[in-house]
């Protein structure tokens, strides 16, 4: 039990004293959290703009796309609450600081994600949360309790396939030094994730199903809740993908782990 | 016992063959040219239990290399290495347990969180026992007036401050055997010597086997009994420091900056010197880039005054400075076969 508690325990020993110290930036937090607000608010805010005169997108309504937004806000917040270091891989990379997560006995990603905690993430999440009120709401979704577990898990994995993307992305810099453009391309991919696929011409329709498969971040799941019946095989495999895929980025991540040789001192 | 044991080790990188010029950039994108350079190549060596060992070699040499080796970051390409019952880079997660590490100016510890919360983080990382932790902290104190740190976020130390902290954090968790990259690069005199005092003190207290690396003689002087040199991937010595200090302590490098002087009459300086001043081997008269003039004088053969007073009869000297034998002109010295 001891052993099994060690990572959880020690992950909120430097959370908690990495948040207090950030929470000395008050500015910088505020600022930022209007800027995220801002951000995803205009997002929405297009969506209004576009259903004032139209009443359908390719068959999908206002409330079902805010779910759908909604929806990826919440897969996405995780990924930047507790894995928002991993924009920094490239410069520790090539400045040669990524040597000291080598000194610990600890698994590599958790130290290194460990470091760094976004506690703008929570600005995500809260305006997540109440679109996705709001759009059930409009939408007459009844939550059972078995809905609301499947909820949860689908959640889970869209998140769990947002962040194997963008480890794979980063992790391209221990061969090439540098995973900024690879990093930035993933993640503006994953701004499409809040769209539904069928919007999109059938290239990219399967590019975003089986190549980069962010369709699997929000829109499939958001089906079970807006279309059950239009459900399609493809989104059960949602919690598998995402499984998968972390799996293969962890693969990846400790390839190149063991092939990077650090810059001389 | 020996603690560390390394036979017939290497490490070869493959390097990308650099073009020049724009085109040459542009041609290296597509370009399979590859060239080994050997870092390090074919050294073996044991080190006992509680010894402090010093790596001294130019920049270069393949001290980093080694070090990264031994602390489980690289993999070598050949030859076998044991440290503390471990082969590091195949057990890292246990190995590194039982060492500690201090990589020059990159600290290891939280950038953003006080000193304290820092070391409270590694015995929770470490799994210390309390009685041990309060132990270390009292040494700590005890060696080294650490308590006014304690509150200080680590990124508002000073770089000397930040040393010692990182120093006495890789003590903590009573590591078998600790690793110092360049401890005191970048690091003012009083500094470099409280770094050194703290090193050995806590050698000598907890017996811990040192390994540190160092591109000038000082530091390792200061510290260690042992000294290997490492110049282009080989050991080129290794052997007691008395042995190596009877020698090259009595080595100066007199640096002189002359008025009207032609970079055509260094031969000749060169050579009366050379009939003035008779040695074993010729004394080494050379031109640096900025425009000085350096030469190495061995002072039990030759006194350092003497060759001065002739220089500054000759010529109207403008400025001069007395500096200790550089790491670069000992590697020569031993190629030209001092210390065998």
């Amino acid at each position: 039990m001891k052993r099994f508690l060690y990572y959880p325990r020690l992950y909120t020993l430097i959370v908690s004293q990495y948040i207090k110290a950030r929470m000395q930036y008050r500015a910088d937090f505020f600022i930022s959290s209007i800027g995220i607000l801002l951000e995803s608010g205009a997002g929405f805010f297009s969506l209004w703009v576009i259903f004032h005169s139209i009443s359908k997108l390719v068959g999908w309504s206002y409330n079902e796309l805010i779910f759908i937004y909604a929806f990826s806000l919440l897969a996405i917040t995780p990924s930047q609450l507790f894995f928002d270091n991993i924009w920094h891989l490239s410069s520790h990379i090539r400045q040669g600081t990524f040597i000291k997560y080598y000194f610990r006995p600890l698994n590599m990603m958790f130290y290194y994600m460990s470091e760094v905690f976004d506690i703008k993430g929570f600005t995500k999440l809260a305006l997540g949360i109440a679109a996705f009120i709001y759009a059930s709401f409009k939408l007459g979704i009844t939550w059972t309790f078995p809905k609301f577990i499947l909820l949860l898990t689908l959640l889970f994995s869209s998140s769990l396939i947002m962040i194997s993307l963008m480890i794979m992305a980063s992790s391209t810099c221990f061969w090439t030094g540098e995973a900024s453009s690879v990093l930035i391309f993933v993640f503006k991919f994953g701004e499409y994730s809040k769209y539904p696929i069928t919007i999109f011409n059938s290239f990219f329709k399967l590019l975003f199903t089986y190549i980069i498969p962010i369709g699997f971040v929000a829109f499939y799941p958001s089906k079970f809740f807006l279309r059950p019946t239009e459900t399609n095989i493809l989104a059960y495999l949602s919690p598998v993908a995402g499984i998968l895929l972390f799996v293969l980025a962890y693969l990846v991540w400790k390839k190149g782990v063991n092939s990077w040789t650090g810059t001389g001192s | 016992m020996n603690i560390v044991k390394i036979e017939s080790l290497s490490k070869h990188f493959k390097i990308l063959k650099r073009s020049e010029g724009f085109i040459g950039a542009f041609k290296d994108l597509f370009s399979r040219d590859y060239k080994i350079i050997k870092a390090v190549d074919n050294i073996s060596f044991k080190v006992q239990e509680g010894e402090i060992i010093g790596f001294l070699g130019p920049n270069g040499a393949g001290k980093s290399t080694t070090i990264k080796m031994m602390s489980g970051v690289l993999e070598p390409t050949s030859g076998s290495i044991f440290i503390n019952g471990y082969i590091p880079y195949k057990d890292r997660k246990k190995y590194v347990k039982n060492i500690g590490v201090v990589f020059g100016q990159r600290t290891q510890l939280w950038w953003e969180i006080p000193v304290i919360e820092s070391f409270k983080i590694l015995k929770e990382i470490y799994k210390i026992e309390p009685h041990i932790y309060n132990e270390n902290m009292k040494l700590f104190n005890e060696l080294f007036n650490l308590k006014a740190l304690y509150p200080i976020p680590v990124r508002k130390l000073s770089l000397g401050q930040r040393m010692l902290c990182d120093i006495v954090a890789s003590f903590l968790h009573n590591p078998k055997i600790i690793f110092f990259d360049e401890p005191t690069i970048g690091l003012d005199v009083s500094v470099k010597n409280k770094v050194q005092t703290l090193i050995k003190d806590l050698n000598k207290v907890k017996k811990t086997t040192i390994i540190l690396t160092s591109h000038d003689t000082g530091s390792v002087e200061a510290l260690c009994r042992r000294l290997i040199l490492i110049d282009k991937g080989s050991i080129i010595y290794d052997g007691d420091i008395l042995k190596f200090n009877r020698i090259f302590g009595a080595y100066r490098t007199l640096k002189v900056e002359l008025e009207q002087f032609e970079g055509s009459s260094i031969e000749v300086l060169s050579k009366t010197i050379g009939e003035k001043f008779p040695c074993k081997l010729p004394i080494p008269v050379r031109k640096d880039d900025d425009g000085w003039i350096s030469l190495t004088i061995n002072q039990d053969e030759v006194k350092l005054q003497d060759v001065l007073n002739y220089i500054m009869k000759e010529y109207p000297i403008k400025d001069l400075k007395i500096e200790e034998i550089e790491t670069e002109d000992v590697v020569r010295k031993i190629y030209e076969g001092e210390l065998v």
